[in-house]
């Protein structure tokens, strides 16, 4: 009897509990072998806040974070931190792209009128929440792309969301343990338990490619969207290299130097998504077995998942894969649409910029090019050439924001249609500048890096296509996700450039050379405008010794 | 027949200089191009404008809103015709010179016989005859249509070519007693640079002195026309870019604050490169002053007998101080020079200058290509090399300027070097 009223009184606890917190944490990490030689892990922690409760009352979500979106009054942010390159030629496409170093970038509430200042505020804020060099962020590396991108979450319809967007990204920036630690305290779990306890930094930071990231986004709670939920997307992206771990058969433990004890008690649905449709070429054995496996058909390509239903019971799981063969030669299909940005000219005076774009499908694609250089590398739009050709009729659209010194960034977009299996080059033109002293890094010449571009593009095929549908929260949204449209925001590498430097060690010198040449005019063309000429009779010489007489004799007298 | 010839193989040789494979590399040249005056920005400036982008938005373009319509509609109409016009543009500045230095030998001509009677007996045989003079305006059309310096800064098709033919246009009408010409061209050459402002010192006693009459009445005239016509251009710009005066803040503000610090010929860009950053405004504000008002008080009351000399030592002063200098406004002052020849006698440092001017000049490309090119050298070497190329400049002004003080008192006190029979020397006191 006491037993039953326990759980009665329980469990109206717990419904007490759910109606007033209709917070949801959901954990899921996809996996996907990049034949031959590389492995894609993919970990995403998705919180579900109703907006309309305080972000002073938090249950799951991160309430540091959902301050700061309440107070900034931003309505779309996404902040990741990179290091390493995504090599799209050679590994198909991630769920979500980012640019090497940190990248910012949010969508304020139509109220905030001055987004600017808001914009710093936000920055800074996350500077600190993330230990990251986000507060060098000023109006100096800050766009406002025109085409290039659009809120992934609900918008109001109607409304313009351009002018309260913000991107910035930071290329030299370097992502370490530092900032994943902040980052895994914003876990309901943290690091303790579930899927964020295989996320150890020694191991995460021994990829060719990883990247954390925080996407926070309004998503529609209903069909009919009267009611928006705050949906905060924590992801981890690493690529692993089987040279690394030192064999192509990977588990767990190799990957990440332990298994994975259960799920988060907090979440409501943790699963593991391994894409097995490369276990046609490449033949392996997933140990142990999958709970089931769903095949998707999306956009003309399938896919193959198996899926992992993890509870939280503290058993310790291992999933490994064990190839039966040697693998054959491996065959790479190159996705359809792919890039590469290159610096052109030698010496340290003119340069140019080649962003080469390749269109692999049978139709045409059109894509937003987003060049942002930063004010140190001012780009001529008049030599602006795609094809090599001034005026292309591939191009549909420009906007261009010329950079001021100091001030704004050189902003370039261009909307370019992609003929059908083509390479299209766009080029632009730039000369170096010779900044102050004080203005140079330390190691100056180390190189200055030039951040990527951004190519935005709606693809009209799914192959090499990981993101999830723009609706979705979780993978199981991608099963048989056709559509018409597949949109992607690339990034393309990164590109360093050497600026000429000056002597850094004789700024005394120079002040002092640079005076006495002045001085050298000035002397003698005072001396002609306030004396005159006169004749002086030679003397004999005097002695230095008689000069010296003279001075004494002077001074007595 | 003569003149005929220099004229075609000067407008030859610099057409032949545009249409080379190597335009791109002389239009380039730090020492041809500044931000302020390069072809490159120039099209820049017009492609954004034919784009419906403000020029002045950026930093890439830093010309007078009436440069930008002018080259924006020949670019558009006729932009076939750019190489002629520039070529003919830099003839016509020579011709404008050479009708400046025979309306100078005029006047100094008549100047000469006024003061005749200041003049000691022994110095008489020192004052000029006509073939003396004669020759000194063909010196001056040759050294403008031969002087390498010019030719480069016209083939790499520079703003400099527009910028010389305003002040050569501006001095011409000062010399020959016309105001209003006088006035409207150095209001343009102003606004195009702010720097030939000083002129209008020189300019204002020149008109007074050609058209005798009331001379104060005359200098307020001419400033009041030279003030009318330089506000009439900002706002007429003001106008073009659709009322709003921002383009301010890129022509004059860019030539006042130096905020691009790519390397020239002048003295500013390593300076401010290597200068503390509490300590900039300072010094901006010292060499502004430096180049723009330190000289033209002094010079004036000293020189307002020679207003062509004071001309010419202003211009060459404010070339040598301004902050994005050129070989072409070089070329320019050097070629005022020959109308002083009867002073070379009297200068010293000659062969120096000339020395340096030749040594700097092959120098200069030399260590640029080391430290950019091959980045075998640093900043210093080419900083080194600006630095001597500006003392070899002051040199030969300020020893220009002690050979006229030397000639004045040698024509007043006679030629010999003895007080009551003593040897002596001369010294300034």
């Amino acid at each position: 009897m006491e037993s039953i009223r326990k759980l009665i009184y329980y469990s109206i606890l717990i419904t007490i509990f759910q109606y007033v917190y209709c917070d949801d944490f959901k954990e899921e990490i996809f996996l996907k072998p990049l034949p031959p030689t590389h492995l894609y892990g993919y970990f995403q922690f998705v919180t579900l806040v109703d907006s309309e409760t305080s972000s002073f009352h938090s249950h799951l979500a991160p309430r540091s974070l959902t301050e700061v979106i309440s107070r900034f009054q931003v309505e779309e942010l996404h902040l990741t931190l990179t290091e390493g390159q995504w090599r799209h030629h050679q590994w198909g496409y991630p769920v979500l792209d980012a640019a090497p170093g940190a990248e910012l970038y949010a969508w304020f509430s139509p109220d905030v009128a001055d987004v600017d200042t808001q914009w710093k505020k936000l920055t800074s804020t996350l500077s600190g929440l993330f230990c990251a060099s986000l507060n060098f962020i000023d109006n100096f590396n800050t766009v406002t792309p025109q085409m290039a991108l659009w809120p992934m979450g609900a918008v109001k319809s109607g409304q313009n969301v351009t002018s309260q967007l913000r991107y910035a990204s930071l290329p030299r920036e370097i992502v370490c343990t530092e900032n994943l630690t902040p980052w895994k305290k914003l876990l309901p779990c943290e690091s303790s338990r579930g899927f964020s306890s295989l996320l150890n930094s020694r191991m995460i930071h021994n990829t060719n490619y990883h990247s954390i990231g925080v996407h926070v986004r309004k998503i529609c709670k209903s069909n009919d969207c009267s009611e928006t939920q705050l949906e905060i997307k924590q992801t981890v992206a690493l690529v692993y290299d089987y040279d690394i771990i030192n064999s192509n058969d990977w588990s767990f433990r190799k990957l990440f130097g332990q298994g994975l004890p259960g799920a988060c008690p907090l979440s409501s649905e943790s699963k593991i998504y391994i894409d097995i449709t490369s276990n046609d070429t490449h033949a392996y054995t997933l140990t142990p077995p999958p709970d089931n496996i769903i095949v998707s058909q999306r956009g003309g390509s399938d896919t193959r998942l198996a899926v992992y239903n993890i509870k939280a019971d503290g058993q310790m799981i291992n999933i490994g894969a064990k190839h039966n063969s040697k693998p054959d030669l491996p065959v790479s299909i190159p996705p359809p649409l792919h890039f590469n940005r290159y610096i052109l000219g030698y010496g340290k005076e003119f340069g140019g910029i080649v962003t080469e774009l390749t269109n692999n499908c049978w139709t045409s694609i059109n894509v937003v090019v987003l060049e942002n250089a930063p004010w140190w590398l001012p780009l001529q739009l008049s030599s602006l050439r795609v094809n090599g050709q001034a005026e292309s009729s591939l191009v549909l659209s420009q906007y261009y924001s010329p950079g001021r010194s100091r001030q704004k960034p050189y902003h370039l977009e261009l909307l370019i249609k992609l003929p059908p299996r083509s390479t299209t080059t766009v080029t632009i033109d730039f000369e170096f500048v010779f900044l102050k002293w004080q203005e140079y890094p330390p190691d100056a010449n180390h190189g200055f890096y030039v951040g990527s571009a951004l190519i935005s593009a709606n693809l009209p095929t799914a192959r090499n296509y990981t993101s999830l549908p723009i609706a979705g929260t979780t993978f199981d949204s991608v099963v048989n996700a056709s559509k018409q449209w597949y949109p992607i925001v690339f990034r393309t590498n990164g590109a360093m450039v050497s600026l000429p430097t000056p002597d850094f060690s004789m700024p005394y010198n120079v002040i002092c050379l640079a005076c006495t040449v002045v001085a050298l005019a000035f002397g003698p063309l005072h001396n002609i405008c306030t004396k005159e000429l006169v004749l002086k009779p030679l003397g004999t010489p005097v002695s230095l010794t008689q000069k010296l007489f003279n001075l004494f004799k002077k001074k007595r007298d | 027949m003569g003149v005929i010839l220099k004229y075609v193989v000067a407008g030859l040789v610099r057409y032949y200089l545009i249409h080379l494979d190597y335009w791109q590399t002389i239009a380039n040249r730090v020492e041809i191009a500044t931000p302020l005056n390069s072809w490159k920005r120039l099209m820049e400036g017009v492609y954004l404008y034919e784009h419906n982008i403000n020029p002045y938005e950026g930093d890439s373009f830093h010309e007078s809103p009436i440069m930008l319509l002018t080259f924006y509609y020949i670019m558009k109409k006729v932009p076939f015709i750019l190489p002629i016009l520039f070529t003919l543009l830099d003839l016509l500045t020579a011709y404008l010179l050479y009708k400046t230095s025979q309306a100078f030998i005029r006047i100094f001509k008549e100047s000469q016989k006024n003061n005749i009677s200041e003049v000691a007996e022994e110095s008489k045989s020192m004052l000029l005859n006509d073939d003396q003079l004669k020759g000194a305006a063909e010196y001056v059309l040759s050294v403008y249509l031969f002087n390498p310096y010019s030719v480069l800064n016209c083939a790499g098709m520079t703003t400099t070519v527009v910028q010389n033919l305003l002040v050569a246009t501006a001095l011409w009408g000062a010399s020959s007693g016309q105001r209003i010409v006088a006035c409207v061209f150095i209001a343009l050459a102003t606004h195009q640079a702010l720097y030939p402002v000083l002129l209008i010192v020189p300019i204002a006693i020149l008109l007074a002195d050609v058209n005798k009459g009331c001379t104060k009445c005359s200098y307020i005239r001419t400033l009041l026309v030279f003030v009318l016509s330089w506000g009439f251009l900002i706002y007429l710009s003001a106008y073009i870019m659709d009322g709003s005066y921002n383009y301010v803040y890129n022509t004059y503000g860019f030539i006042l604050t130096v905020p691009d610090l790519k390397p020239n010929i002048g003295l500013f860009w390593y300076f401010f490169t290597e200068m503390f950053e509490h300590f900039r405004l300072l010094f901006v504000c010292a060499f502004q002053i430096n180049a723009l008002a330190l000289y033209i008080v002094p010079l004036t009351l000293r020189f307002k007998r020679e207003p062509v000399l004071l001309a010419t030592v202003l211009i060459a002063l404010s070339t040598i101080f301004r902050s994005y200098p050129c070989v072409g406004d070089v070329g320019f002052y050097l070629a005022l020079l020959p109308m002083w020849k009867h002073l070379f006698s009297f200068m010293q440092q000659k062969f120096i200058v000339g020395c340096t001017f030749i040594i700097t000049s092959a120098l200069g490309p030399t260590v640029w290509h080391l430290w950019i090119y091959s980045g075998s050298a640093n900043a210093n070497f080419f900083f080194g090399v600006t630095l001597s190329f500006a003392t070899a400049q002051i040199f030969l002004i300020t020893d220009l300027l002690f050979a006229y003080i030397k000639r004045e008192f040698t024509l007043k006190h006679g030629s010999s070097r003895q007080v009551d029979g003593k040897p002596a020397k001369l010294v300034l006191r």
